[in-house]
């Protein structure tokens, strides 16, 4: 473009504008080397859906033999999470003293088939609570929600070791809310949810068909650091976030 | 913006100690936590690489995947608009608006709504827009405008943030962070339980299956795409990734390269409004395909400036920025990355953007994708040569002149150390002459009382 010259009106229409990049290619990839980066395919009339150059690289972080539940461990606790341990029968008392710890006393709960906290352990816990004086609460309102909720106990779909990251998906059963409204969240977390990174999270083949108007991958609380760069948590999402490996 | 412009932003932006001291902090500090993230991340050469490789991909095929994304997103529920330019975009969300009957809008953190000036628009129809990113909030509490495109009030220290929490809202004087931060909390929390629309930006959108990424910190972009009953996010046609396996080479970048976090706090993936099932979630999802000039690029030879991902990480790289602050480019995009986009998306009125650098390459060493924007900034700053004042272009030739002539040249030395006085710390400031020209918008270091030649001569070749 020159100086002078002024710019071409821009397309109308969304196919006046795939027109105009369809014609901008063929030169884009012939005379610009640029542009394209080393490996690069050189025309655009293959499929998108043909492998790219580097797809077979192997780029985990987390080698298949580590041990993911350690390495999770460190990162989520790295990241501001704390993380208990408890025997697979011996998990509730572990999440009374972490709801005590957190003064909560109006509990939400949410359980969910695809995750290690489902109907059966929502009723223990729930019988625990109302044992110990305090309030279990299931799918509340929206003012009980952003008002009445003192702490929200989950599940996830899965955990990524390397980065400490919870992931949460919505459905009939998960709400956006659960893990964000309340100021603190209890999540439970089976060690086999565990891979090792991103990665091997997205190289998933059944993810793309079954991916839920939302997934949430949340790596430690809400936080900002935008004055001063002075990092502080529970902005808008929760500020303590505990998990429960059994 | 002219010459002139320019050189008052920088004077303005340079008078204040203020802002230079808070702007140097935060970015030597954002550049160390970068360095550092990257350093311990496993195979971060390589990832750089393929990340570096997928988004020059994608600029290079970028009509299929548009085509495939905009079919999948439809499919799977959401409703895809395509706005040409700036007014289009906002003609499009507000009659979006005004038609449904929305009333409060909550906003996530978004360059491209910058860009295109929304909330003026949005305003003027009726509509109460709120930016819910803490910084964000603190720029529109003050009428002022984001000066980084990560860190938007990088350019104000607490006293100013408090300062306008006490102002706008009636708070309580402090400068603690995090105080102020839990007041914002609770005056935005009260407008998340109300508002009606909720407009963002997006980080990534995956063509494979119409998905849209959004990487945030706060939790406000959650709020934004959860609370409201309808959900507009606003994309700039070249934030494709071709598929989801594509995504994880770019978040393992994104964060690390921003604010030198392992993945930010919250990484959320859109794909269509929520389903009949759902117990929350905007029924609506409207996604608006923006142009606004990209086309333009992709299709002339500077187009590899479209492979960004917006990480910021070439503005805290770069010494220019660092002391002249954001505000100093006047334009929405500042920094290296934002000196090649502006005078691209916005034409001759940001054409001497690309003076605004040392070409000193730190920029294309911190970009995780590799754009070299020394090499653009060149490119461009040839482009718009005839748009170099007379004096400059005169001045220029002249000393090519004698860069050619030894005996002349070691004849301007010796006047040139004869006339230029400095300010008593080895720079002048203000040049006699024609000098004044060039020193009017730099600082001139005096010529050393001996050149190397004459140490040479003298001194050094005896010494072999």
């Amino acid at each position: 473009m020159n100086a002078d010259s002024r710019p071409p009106a821009p397309p109308a229409t969304f196919d006046a504008l795939l027109a105009r990049l369809r014609a901008a290619a063929p030169r884009a990839a012939g005379g610009d080397a640029r542009g394209a980066a080393p490996g690069e395919r050189a025309v655009s009339a293959d499929s998108p859906d043909a492998p790219l150059p580097g797809d077979h690289l192997d780029l985990r972080a987390v080698p298949p033999d580590a041990d993911r539940v350690a390495v999770f461990t460190a990162a989520a606790t790295a990241v501001g999470v704390t993380v208990h341990r408890a025997a697979r029968q011996a998990w509730v008392p572990v999440v009374l003293a972490v709801l005590e710890k957190l003064g909560a006393r109006r509990i939400l709960l949410e359980a969910a088939d695809h995750t290690a906290f489902r109907a059966a352990e929502a009723e223990a816990l729930a019988a625990a609570l109302r044992a110990a004086g305090r309030e279990p609460l299931v799918r509340p309102d929206d003012d009980t929600l952003f008002d009445g909720v003192d702490a929200a106990v989950a599940g996830v779909t899965a955990a990524l070791a390397e980065t400490g990251t919870l992931v949460t998906a919505t459905g009939p059963q998960t709400a956006r809310g659960t893990s964000l409204v309340p100021p603190a969240l209890v999540a439970l977390v089976d060690p086999a949810q565990i891979v090792g990174d991103l990665l091997e999270y997205f190289a998933d083949p059944r993810l793309g068909a079954t991916l839920p108007a939302n997934v949430n991958l949340i790596t430690g609380p809400s936080k900002t650091a935008d004055i001063e760069g002075v990092l502080v948590t529970g902005v808008h999402g929760p500020g303590h976030v505990h998990c429960v490996l059994c | 913006m002219s010459v002139a412009d320019f050189r008052e932003q920088l004077a303005a932006g340079t008078r204040a100690a203020r802002v230079v001291a808070a702007v140097h902090q935060a970015t030597w500090r954002k550049v160390a936590q970068r360095e550092a993230a990257l350093a311990a991340l496993p195979h971060a050469g390589a990832l750089r690489d393929r990340a570096a490789q997928i988004r020059a991909h994608v600029v290079a095929h970028l009509p299929d995947y548009l085509e495939q994304f905009v079919a999948q997103a439809t499919a799977r529920g959401a409703q895809v608009h395509f706005a040409p330019d700036a007014d289009a975009a906002v003609r499009l969300i507000t009659a979006l608006a005004v038609q449904r009957g929305l009333r409060l809008a909550v906003k996530g953190k978004s360059m491209t709504s910058e860009e295109i000036h929304l909330n003026a628009a949005l305003e003027r129809a009726g509509l109460r827009v709120v930016e819910t990113d803490l910084g964000e909030f603190i720029v529109q509490l003050d009428r002022d405008r984001p000066s980084h495109i990560i860190t938007p009030i990088i350019h104000k220290d607490r006293r100013q943030v408090a300062e306008a929490l006490v102002r706008e809202l009636g708070c309580r004087y402090t400068e603690d962070p995090t105080e102020l931060s839990l007041i914002a909390r609770r005056h935005l929390r009260e407008i998340f339980r109300r508002c009606d629309l909720g407009i963002t930006g997006v980080n990534f959108a995956v063509a494979e299956t119409g998905t849209l990424v959004l990487c945030t910190n706060e939790g406000n972009g959650r709020m934004c795409v959860s609370r409201p009953r309808v959900h507009v996010a606003l994309l700039g046609i070249e934030k494709i990734i071709p598929r989801l396996v594509d995504l994880p080479v770019l978040l393992k970048l994104i964060a690390r390269s921003s604010t030198g976090q392992a993945l930010g706090a919250y990484t959320t993936l859109i794909t269509g409004p929520k389903r009949p099932d759902d117990s929350d979630g905007p029924a609506e999802l409207h996604i608006v395909l923006l142009d606004n000039g990209r086309s333009t690029i992709l299709a002339g030879p500077h187009r590899e400036v479209l492979r960004c991902i917006r990480c910021g990480a070439c503005l805290n790289a770069c010494p220019v920025y660092r002391n002249v602050g954001g505000h100093a480019y006047a334009s929405v995009y500042p920094g290296p990355i934002g000196s090649v986009l502006s005078p691209l998306l916005d034409g001759p009125s940001h054409a001497d953007l690309p003076r605004a650098s040392s070409l000193c390459g730190a920029c294309l060493e911190a970009c995780p994708v590799k754009i070299d924007i020394p090499h653009l900034l060149v490119a461009l700053r040839a482009e718009h040569r005839a748009r170099r004042p007379l004096s400059r272009r005169i001045g220029l030739r002249l000393w090519a002149w004698a860069m050619q002539r030894p005996w002349l040249y070691r004849l301007g030395q010796r006047v040139l150390r004869r006339i230029v006085r400095d300010d008593g710390d080895g720079f002048a400031r203000h040049g006699p002459g024609p000098l004044g020209l060039w020193t009017a918008g730099r600082d001139l270091r005096r010529p050393p009382a001996r050149s190397f030649r004459e140490l040479w001569h003298t001194e050094l070749r005896d010494e072999r």
